[in-house]
């Protein structure tokens, strides 16, 4: 069950139109591919998409790209909307998401629930989590990453004993519990829990008749150390990539950085891996093109991500990513930008570090990220000085 | 002050003999045909504690659990039915307690006297 809903609302205004997980990313992809393709390579295919907020796009994603699986065979990626079956509320946390969904978990009542978000970007066999889980017998399992200590605000840290049994968690914590053997690193929790049915309803409907923010990790995890077989799997048993990439992508900046990763000569998330594709749905769209080679004219594209429908006109661009549909016009300079769809940048326009939202078309000459005062008048500036320009917007 | 309890059944002859009995053991009963009038009465009332029943028309009493719940995390519930095999749902388990409809009432009384300590 993929956990959809979040706003992501530090991710705005990407997050302005679209749920968090329903933002593009890489060119090509949108953050929730991720998950969904990590569950299929993981031949986990029976699926729900559990979503809240500003769902239509994500729900349109789902629809055109992820129809794939056989109903047949029983296979399934389902969306599952919040239907107020329950509570007149929208879901109130995490925990309280699951627990309004109790008939869904009623009619498939499987064996194990793998409870995952679709807000993070990483390539992981679920299997190996789910082979241990069964192995140490455990009523659930969190996965674990490796971080530095300064990073412990950003997350749930967990503490292990030497059989990586969970004996404490903490949500952000100031001064966190570190890893046996090395005093600066920290286990984080992923948001991926493997949980044994029974269990996980009886600790849900405790949750639900308690007073508390019905959530996962402040909630539900702490609750369970104490009474329950709680495990913590190493995510280096099960990293496709073998580096250790796990990307939040919660903020602009994280967005911003993860993206410009994947520009560079070896980026750590690795997309050309054939046996771990990642899936996604893309428009009919010509290849990309570039045109114009004359002395004052050249449209060129370096270490770049050209995505298809592009048009690189008499412009240059260089280490951004662009996704399909992108016209940049002649004389125009792109730098460390990323583009989404069908954004049209005009002529003599002069872009860096920035990230310009869908549709959005840039007028002749106009400078983004050279003066960001001005900048911050009109668009969000980040605090290391990325600028956003929303979706759509006309100049 | 009496204790409010709450019990909805859709046979009148049941509601009416639970009614009583219950009154005899000292608490004030409230009565609903079905699960939608039973929020209702949540809302109106303010019961202790819920006797539900789950086999009604209008809203059954399984919905109405989940209901009830979502708008009072913490009132006692006891379903109370003529059939077993509701424990097989994931909602009944929310439920307080899961008793099957009996002539001797002393195990639902002690139920209902147990919960109400509780509270």
């Amino acid at each position: 069950m993929v956990l959809a809903g979040g706003r992501g609302e530090r991710l705005y205004p990407l997050t302005r139109d679209r749920a968090k997980p329903a933002v593009a990313f890489g060119g090509i992809y949108r953050i929730i591919d991720f998950t969904l393709s990590n569950c299929i390579n993981s031949d986990i295919r029976r699926i729900y998409i559990i979503t809240q907020y500003k769902s239509v796009s994500l729900h349109r994603h789902i629809q055109l790209g992820w129809n794939i699986l056989s109903s047949p065979l029983g296979e399934f990626i389902e969306i599952i909307p919040a239907q107020q079956r329950i509570d007149e509320h929208w879901y109130q946390g995490t925990a309280d998401a699951f627990f309004q969904n109790i008939y869904t978990l009623q009619q498939e009542r499987p064996d194990l629930v793998l409870i995952l978000s679709g807000d993070h970007i990483y390539k992981m066999d679920y299997r190996k989590m789910i082979a241990f889980h069964l192995e140490k017998k455990a009523d659930l399992t969190v996965a674990a990453i490796r971080m530095r200590r300064e990073e412990s605000r950003e997350f749930g840290v967990i503490e292990v004993d030497r059989d990586w049994r969970i004996i404490g968690f903490e949500e952000k914590p100031e001064d966190p519990k570190t890893v046996p053997g090395d005093p600066e690193g920290i286990l984080a929790s992923m948001g991926v829990y493997v949980f044994n049915i029974e269990l996980l309803v009886k600790r849900l409907i405790e949750d639900a008749r308690s007073d508390s923010t019905h959530d996962f990790g402040r909630d539900i995890i702490p609750s369970m150390i104490e009474k329950d077989q709680v495990f913590a799997f190493d995510f280096r048993q099960g990293d496709q990539g073998g580096v250790g990439y796990w990307r939040d992508v919660g903020t602009i900046d994280a967005y911003f950085e993860a993206n410009m990763d994947l520009v560079s000569v070896t980026p750590q998330l690795n997309l050309y891996d054939s046996q771990w594709p990642i899936l996604t749905y893309q428009s009919p769209n010509p290849p990309a093109k570039t045109v114009w080679a004359e002395d004052a004219r050249v449209g060129t594209a370096l270490n770049s991500i050209i995505s298809n429908g592009c048009i690189i006109s008499g412009g240059s661009v260089k280490r951004s990513i662009l996704s399909p549909r992108v016209t940049i016009h002649s004389h125009a300079e792109i730098e460390d930008c990323i583009l989404l769809e069908g954004v049209d940048v005009g002529r003599y326009a002069k872009i860096r570090r920035t990230i310009i939202d869908k549709e959005a078309q840039i007028p002749q000459g106009m400078e983004i990220g050279y003066n960001l005062d001005e900048d911050a008048r009109r668009f969000t500036v980040t605090g290391s000085g990325i600028v956003v320009v929303p979706k759509g917007i006309r100049l | 002050m009496k204790k409010k309890i709450l019990v909805v059944d859709d046979e009148e002859g049941l509601r009416l003999l639970y009614e009583e009995v219950l009154k005899e053991e000292g608490y004030e009963v409230l009565t609903a045909r079905n699960g939608r009038e039973a929020i209702q009465q949540l809302e109106a009332g303010k019961p202790d504690l819920i006797i539900l029943d789950i086999v009604m028309p209008v809203m059954d009493g399984m919905e109405a659990l989940g209901r009830i719940v979502g708008k009072d995390r913490k009132i006692p519930i006891i379903l109370n039915t003529s059939y077993g095999g509701y424990q097989q749902d994931f909602m009944s388990w929310a439920a307080d307690a899961y008793l099957t409809k009996s002539a001797d009432f002393s195990e639902l009384k002690n139920k209902v006297r147990e919960l109400l300590r509780q509270r």
